[in-house]
C-alpha cells in the first residue's frame, strides 16, 4: 500500500481553485465584451450550440489548470475526468429529475424567505451535495489513487463541476440557447457555487479517509455543504432581484456573480487553512 | 500516509450519510406538501371550500363564485373554478353536463370530450366529465406555444341549482396537480 508515503499537500490544488475563480471572472468579462462590441446575430441552432459550448467552458478552465500544474505527483487523468463525468451523469439521471420533476421546486420554493432557505437546504442542497459526495465516495474514494487528504477537494471539485456543467447545459437547452449577457453570468455563478460547495464535501471526505473521524463527521460535512447551498441560493435571489424604477427594470446579475466569487474565494480560503492546520497536526503526531 | 481499509466505522458513517439524506428529503417533501396544501377558507352563496393559498384570485364571471389560478405552474396554470348554475328540479346532472360541454365546445379551441360518467365523490353523487382543449391566450406578447389543457368537471345537483367544480391544468402537470385538487374537492361543502 502507501505506508511509506510522506504527508504532504498538493499546493497546486489551491492555485487551481483560485485560477478557476479568476479564470471564470475573465471568461465572463471577455464574453460580455465580445457580445457588446460585436453584437453577434445567431440562428436558433447556433445560439443553442454556443450556449452548450459556453456551459462546458468553466469545467474546461479548471481541468486545463489542473493538468498543467499537476506534475509533481499527477493524478490519473482518466480518474479525474471519470469523477467529473460521474458528477454530470448523476445530475442528469437523478439530481435534476428529483429537484425539478419530483419536488417541482419552481412551484413552491420561492414562496417566502423561510421556505426558500429551508426548502433550498432540505431538497436542493441535500440532493446536490449527496450526489456529488456519492460520485467520489463510490468511485475513487477506495482507490489507492485517493492518497492525500487534498484529493478529497480535487475529486469533489471535479464532481461539482460535472454537476454544474449538466445544470448549465440543461438551462441552455431548456431556454433554446443562452443570452450572452445574463446567461453567461448565470453559467459562471453555477460553476463557482457548485465548485465551492463541493470543496467543503471534499475536505470532509479527505479527512474521513485518512483519519479515524467520528461517525458524525461525514454527515456534518454534507449538512454544512447543503446548508451553504441553500443559503447561497437564497442570497443569490436577493442580490439579483431586479431593481424597478420609472425607466424600467434593471438586472442585477453582476451582483450575483460578485457574490458567487466572494463565496468561492472565502470557501477556498477557509478549506486551505483547515487542510494546512490538519496536515501540520498530522505531521506533528507522526 | 496509510491508505486505510474501509472500516466498520466508515461503513456506519456511509450509512449515516445516506440515512441523513433520506431524512432530509422526507422532511423536504413534508415541508413542500405543507406549503402546497396551505389553504384559505372560501365561502360564498352557501358554498364553502378550502381554496389554495397564494393562488391568483380571478374576478368570477357569469355563474362563477370562485376562480383561482396557480400562477407558479409551468404552461397553463392549474385552475379551480366553482360555478353555481340555476337548474330546474327535474334536470339531471347529465343534462347539466351536456350544457357545459356544449358551452366548452363553442368557446374552447380544439375541445374534445374524453370521458363522462356518474361517480361518487366523497360520499356525494356527481357527474364527471373529462375533456381536453388547446389554450388560446389572446395576449400577443405571450411568446409561447399554446398548451394542451386537460380538464375535469364534477357536477353536483343541489335542489334548484347545480354546483360545478372544475379542474384544468396543463396536460404535462395534470396528474401531478390532481392530488392537490382532490384535497380541495374534499373540503367542498354546500
Amino acid at each position: 500500500m502507501n505506508e511509506a508515503k510522506s504527508i504532504h499537500e498538493r499546493k497546486h490544488v489551491w492555485r487551481d481553485e483560485i485560477l478557476l475563480i479568476v479564470g471564470l471572472l475573465l471568461f465572463v468579462g471577455v464574453v460580455y465584451a465580445v457580445n457588446n462590441s460585436l453584437q453577434p446575430v445567431f440562428t436558433p441552432a447556433t445560439l443553442l450550440l454556443t450556449g452548450v459550448f459556453l456551459a462546458i467552458v468553466p469545467a474546461a478552465i479548471w481541468l486545463v489548470f489542473f493538468y498543467l500544474q499537476d506534475r509533481a505527483e499527477p493524478e490519473p487523468k482518466g480518474f479525474v475526468l471519470g469523477v467529473f463525468a460521474l458528477g454530470g451523469i448523476l445530475a442528469a439521471a437523478v439530481g435534476i429529475p428529483v429537484v425539478d420533476d419530483l419536488f417541482r421546486v419552481s412551484h413552491w420554493l420561492r414562496s417566502d424567505t423561510i421556505t426558500t432557505i429551508v426548502g433550498g437546504i432540505l431538497v436542493v442542497g441535500f440532493t446536490q451535495e449527496f450526489l456529488k459526495y456519492a460520485a467520489v465516495r463510490y468511485s475513487i474514494y477506495n482507490s489507492d489513487e485517493f492518497d492525500e487528504p487534498t484529493d478529497g477537494v480535487v475529486y469533489a471539485t471535479a464532481a461539482g463541476l460535472g454537476y454544474a456543467t449538466v445544470l448549465n447545459i440543461q438551462f441552455v437547452v431548456s431556454n433554446g440557447g443562452v443570452d450572452l449577457g445574463a446567461g453567461i453570468i448565470r453559467i459562471a455563478v453555477v460553476a463557482l457555487a457548485q465548485a465551492a460547495f463541493s470543496g467543503i464535501t471534499g475536505y470532509f471526505l479527505g479527512r474521513a479517509k485518512f483519519e479515524s473521524e467520528q461517525i458524525w463527521w461525514m454527515p456534518l460535512g454534507i449538512t454544512l455543504a447543503a446548508t451553504f447551498n441553500g443559503v447561497f441560493n437564497w442570497l443569490q435571489g436577493i442580490v439579483t432581484r431586479p431593481t424597478l424604477s420609472l425607466s424600467g427594470a434593471t438586472s442585477n446579475a453582476w451582483m450575483g456573480l460578485a457574490l458567487a466569487a466572494v463565496v468561492a474565494f472565502v470557501t477556498t480560503g477557509v478549506i486551505l487553512v483547515l487542510v494546512r492546520r490538519n496536515l501540520k497536526s498530522l505531521q506533528a503526531g507522526k | 500516509m496509510a491508505n486505510k481499509q474501509v472500516s466498520l466505522g466508515d461503513r456506519f458513517a456511509e450509512i449515516t450519510v445516506v440515512a441523513l439524506t433520506v431524512i432530509a428529503l422526507i422532511a423536504g417533501w413534508l415541508y413542500k406538501s405543507s406549503i402546497e396544501n396551505a389553504s384559505l377558507a372560501f365561502n360564498a352563496e352557501g358554498v364553502s371550500a378550502q381554496a389554495p393559498k397564494g393562488w391568483l384570485q380571478v374576478e368570477p364571471a357569469g355563474n362563477e363564485i370562485l376562480h383561482t389560478v396557480d400562477i407558479k405552474s409551468t404552461g397553463f396554470g392549474a385552475t379551480y373554478v366553482i360555478q353555481k348554475i340555476p337548474t330546474t328540479q327535474e334536470a339531471s346532472a347529465a343534462e347539466v353536463s351536456s350544457r357545459l360541454s356544449l358551452n366548452y365546445a363553442q368557446n374552447l379551441l380544439a375541445f374534445r370530450m374524453l370521458d363522462q360518467r356518474e361517480v361518487t365523490v366523497y360520499g356525494r353523487e356527481a357527474y364527471e366529465i373529462s375533456y381536453v382543449f388547446v389554450e388560446s391566450n389572446p395576449d400577443l406578447t405571450h411568446d409561447q406555444l399554446p398548451s394542451v389543457v386537460r380538464g375535469t368537471d364534477y357536477v353536483f345537483l343541489n335542489g334548484d341549482h347545480a354546483v360545478v367544480v372544475t379542474f384544468q391544468a396543463d396536460e404535462k402537470n395534470y396528474d401531478l396537480d390532481m392530488g392537490r385538487f382532490l384535497v380541495f374537492l374534499r373540503s367542498l361543502s354546500f
